[in-house]
């Protein structure tokens, strides 16, 4: 049987989730024992229209963004969005607060009307195409990354946790950073990181998203217990949920 | 591996089994036999065992074959999860891994000596019952009237149809089907499994009633019985749960003070009284 | 067995002589609080702490193991954790916690993973000298342990007692050459502590007799508290994590670059967490909040109890108190709520 094709592709990104894959070192190989890369703007120059699996990172926030995800989604077989920013629009939504024309003038000032700068709302990969398996995170955790491709290498769909950062913050034996001030958002982030942040001492930022069950009375409820108001909450979330559901 | 522990008997430990027949029984049931590289599974029915793929993981699945069969068993599996999938995709001498059999000493094989059974079997629910049902079978002397009940969702989801064909064609037993939705070709009874319960009327006064289906055909077939005046003593139910370590340590299979995979999964009605999380 | 009096300094060169033979983890401080940890040195072993962040579980039941590994299919493996270590300033309720998990383990299937690591452990527990914020182990009789140890020290102001209850203890109790036995005035002092601890370590008083919760859970199972406190339930799972009692755990294989060899690992799991009873097919049995929220509570005292001689498996450590975010763990709270509202009969 020959090996699965796989493809990265990047969006509007800093690329780096990608990053994390070159930095994976000599586990590049174990992957190409498996699987062959036929495209990687960012690690080869060889470009190819087939493939099994496209890994896409990056948000959508042009028109002719939109047509090229969508060829990509028609060519793979599987298709699997890579980091915060494909996987919800990550720190680049936080443009679509704001009037895009107002945006524009204040990143490109004069230039702002030329035509090679348009733009359009951000999109999570998702609001534009059909994704298979998402790779949370901003960036990605390389041991998770691994663990997703050669899931689905071998057929099967990957665990990804759908409870809390809370529950590896915990087996970590860190103390809770609210007891400290902080505004942490593990309570209702989805794990699978390790709790990297508040194990380093900084608050959860969200970057995987919230859990599929989010309880947001819970969060309200503890927001009044620490004499915060619901905007304290709110401008912490901005960074990566400040147009995702649910709305506090 | 230090000695200390090499004594002791490894509870999570797999141990090899061969595929030696594997066979589609419909769209979504795969048949499989397997014989244990070493000794011969030894089981009662209702017990189940968790097939492990190597990559993949665990998953519980019912043992459907009877003792009586000998040295190999059979499972049936649906295509639901990550490990039934690869299940689906194995071939006659592939190998698995087999702990088990797990499960108390589960359908009531001394209890119901000499009585009447009733069997009542929900669409794959006839998997795990069609174990205690073709041990009775092979026992048949030491059974009063046996009765089989079996609902499947339509004509394509029936399984095993020579045994089923056997069973309604033997004049010792009462075997009674039906269909929700029945098609073309579909001659038999159209309804749930309890529009047969009121037919069965004699046969259910002192019989040993076994319940197996999906969950939500418990309440209801206990609505039916408890009309018929059937006591909770008699009635036996098969539990299916989320389980992971099938021994009774991991906690996910819990209903109430119950551990399915130990204490269960076949469960009498009066001992799940003060269990509400039962049905 | 012996029963001597250690002065803290000797008991400081048998830290070191220990750390000099092999593994030793004990109590450490981390910012203002303590947590276990491997000890380098005896200095850093913190035995007036209050209570540590995570209970001593970690040592017999990672957070993360492996069970077996495979080589392909139908070939496996098992892998054991054997290495011998000391285990020092686990604390009665937390010595108690332990001494339930090994009637877990062993019972119904006898579980050889956590026995590996439990029996090349010495345990040398010691006496609360301050008592924690949230600690109740008063309220639940286990403020002062008998059994389990090998050693158990009680600091008597310059030194400590140091009573030996096993051979293992006898071994390192032997590695203080300048230790005395315990005189009678000694004993009355350790009385002393252990009365004072069975008053005192009691943040949270319970209103009515340990033995009294699994029959007063008979009667609350339909209480309109369960979904009152649940509205607020994050369903974190923090109270599971930090439980010493807690012991549910999620298995998963993880698969080699080869898509064939890998290991069967088990990991800390909580009954809090949506999805704990999810079966493949996306069908959830205890899919409502209020419903895991009261599991706990019944596990801790009713069901595990059942199993484990009536022992409440709620060891009074307040954990789930300090750790839960909306407030609304604490157990004692719950009880003796459920205890004005149904009354005790």
């Amino acid at each position: 049987m020959s090996k699965p094709k796989i493809a990265i592709f990047d969006f509007a990104c800093c690329e780096g989730c990608q990053l994390q894959i070159v930095n994976l070192e000599e586990e590049i190989l174990d992957l190409l024992g498996v699987a062959d890369v036929v495209e990687w703007r960012e690690a080869m120059s060889e470009k190819s229209d087939q493939y099994d699996i496209a890994i896409v990172e990056g948000s959508i926030t042009r028109p002719e963004d939109e047509e090229r995800v969508k060829k990509i989604r028609s060519r793979a077989k599987i298709l699997i969005a890579l980091g915060a920013c494909a996987t919800m629009g990550g720190v680049n939504k936080l443009k679509n607060n704001f009037e895009l024309d107002d945006v524009k003038k204040c990143v490109y000032k004069q230039d702002a009307n030329k035509p090679h700068l348009s733009t359009a709302l951000t999109k999570a990969v998702d609001e534009v195409v059909n994704v298979d398996f998402k790779v949370h995170g901003c960036p990605i955790d390389r041991k998770e990354f691994t663990y997703i491709v050669r899931s689905l290498l071998l057929g099967k769909t990957p665990e990804i946790p759908d409870y809390p950062v809370c529950v590896e913050c915990k087996a970590k034996g860190n103390p809770c950073l609210w007891e400290y001030g902080q505004v942490c958002l593990g309570p209702i982030i989805r794990a699978g990181c390790g709790a990297r942040c508040p194990s380093s001492g900084f608050r959860c930022f969200g970057c995987r998203g919230y859990v599929d069950n989010p309880n947001v009375d819970a969060a309200k409820d503890v927001i009044e217990k620490y004499n915060l108001n619901i905007d304290d909450l709110k401008t912490k979330m901005v960074l990566f949920g400040s147009t995702q559901e649910p709305t506090l | 591996m230090c000695n200390c522990c090499a004594e002791k008997k490894d509870i999570y430990l797999p141990a090899p089994a061969a595929i030696q027949e594997v066979k589609m029984l419909n769209g979504t049931e795969l048949y499989l036999r397997l014989s244990m590289d070493g000794s011969p599974l030894e089981y009662v029915p209702g017990q189940f065992v968790e097939v492990s793929i190597a990559g993949i993981g665990e998953a519980p699945i019912s043992i459907s074959s009877s003792p009586t069969l000998g040295d190999s068993f059979e499972l049936v599996v649906r295509k639901i999860g990550n490990v039934t999938n690869a299940i689906h995709n194995l071939k006659k001498g592939d190998k698995v891994g087999i702990r088990g059999p797990m499960g108390k000493g589960v359908y009531p094989i001394e209890q119901t000596k000499g009585k009447n059974l009733v069997f009542i079997c929900g669409g794959i629910g006839l998997v795990p019952q069609r174990s205690f049902i073709n041990y009775v079978l092979d026992n048949r002397e030491d059974y009063g009237i046996v009765t089989i009940l079996l609902g499947t969702r339509n004509p394509s989801e029936r399984l095993f149809h020579s045994e089923l064909e056997a069973w309604s064609r033997r004049k010792d037993v009462k075997f009674l089907e039906t269909v929700d939705k029945g098609d073309e070709k579909w001659k038999g009874n159209v309804g749930v499994v309890t529009t047969l319960i009121p037919k069965i009327e004699n046969e259910l006064k002192d019989a040993a009633v076994l319940i197996c289906g999906p969950p939500v055909m418990y309440k209801f077939v206990l609505m039916s019985l408890k009309e018929q005046e059937v006591t909770s003593d008699r009635i036996y139910l098969n539990l299916e749960r989320k389980m992971k370590c099938g021994v009774g340590k991991c906690g996910h299979c819990q209903i109430n003070k119950y551990y399915v995979c130990i204490d269960g999964p076949v469960f009498c009605q009066s001992d799940l009284k003060d269990v509400p999380e039962a049905i | 067995m012996s029963i001597k009096k250690i002065s803290k300094d000797e008991f400081r060169l048998v830290v070191d002589k220990l750390i000099g033979k092999g593994n030793v983890f004990g109590v450490k401080s981390k910012g203002d609080k303590f947590d276990y940890g491997q000890l380098e040195s005896s200095k850093e072993l913190r035995l007036d702490y209050d209570v540590t962040l995570q209970p001593p579980k970690k040592y017999f039941q990672p957070p993360v193991e492996t069970l077996v590994t495979y080589q392909g299919q139908g070939n496996y493996n098992s892998q054991y954790d054997c290495e011998k270590f000391v285990l020092i300033g686990v604390h009665p309720y937390d010595m108690i916690a332990i001494n339930q998990m090994d009637i877990l383990f062993s019972q119904d299937n006898y579980d050889s993973h956590y026995f590996a690591r439990r029996n090349n452990a010495t345990i040398v527990a010691c006496d609360v000298v301050n008592a924690s914020q949230n600690v109740f182990a008063s309220s639940m009789n286990t403020a002062v342990v008998k059994d389990g140890f090998d050693v158990l020290l009680t600091d008597i102001g310059d030194s400590y007692i140091a009573e030996a209850a096993t051979q293992k203890g006898e071994e390192l109790l032997a590695l203080a050459q300048k230790a005395g036995e315990a005189t009678k005035d000694d004993l009355h002092k350790r009385q002393a502590v252990w009365d004072k601890n069975k008053k005192e370590l009691n943040k949270h008083q319970l209103n009515c007799s340990v033995t009294y919760l699994p029959k007063l859970l008979e009667r609350a199972y339909n209480n309109p508290i369960w979904e009152e406190k649940a509205k607020t339930c994050f369903s974190c799972g923090s109270c599971n994590q930090v439980c010493p009692t807690c012991y549910c755990f999620n298995v998963q294989d993880d698969v080699n670059w080869d898509l064939k060899s890998g290991k069967r690992e088990r990991a800390w799991d909580g009954c809090l967490l949506d999805g704990f009873t999810k079966v493949a097919g996306n069908h959830e049995f205890r899919n409502n909040r209020a419903d895991r929220f009261r599991h706990r509570l019944y596990r801790k005292g009713k069901y595990v109890p059942s199993k484990i001689g009536g022992q409440i498996a709620c060891v009074g450590c307040g954990r789930c108190i300090g750790a839960c975010l909306p407030d609304i763990a604490n157990p004692v709270n719950v009880y003796n709520k459920l205890i004005d509202d149904i009354g005790i009969i």
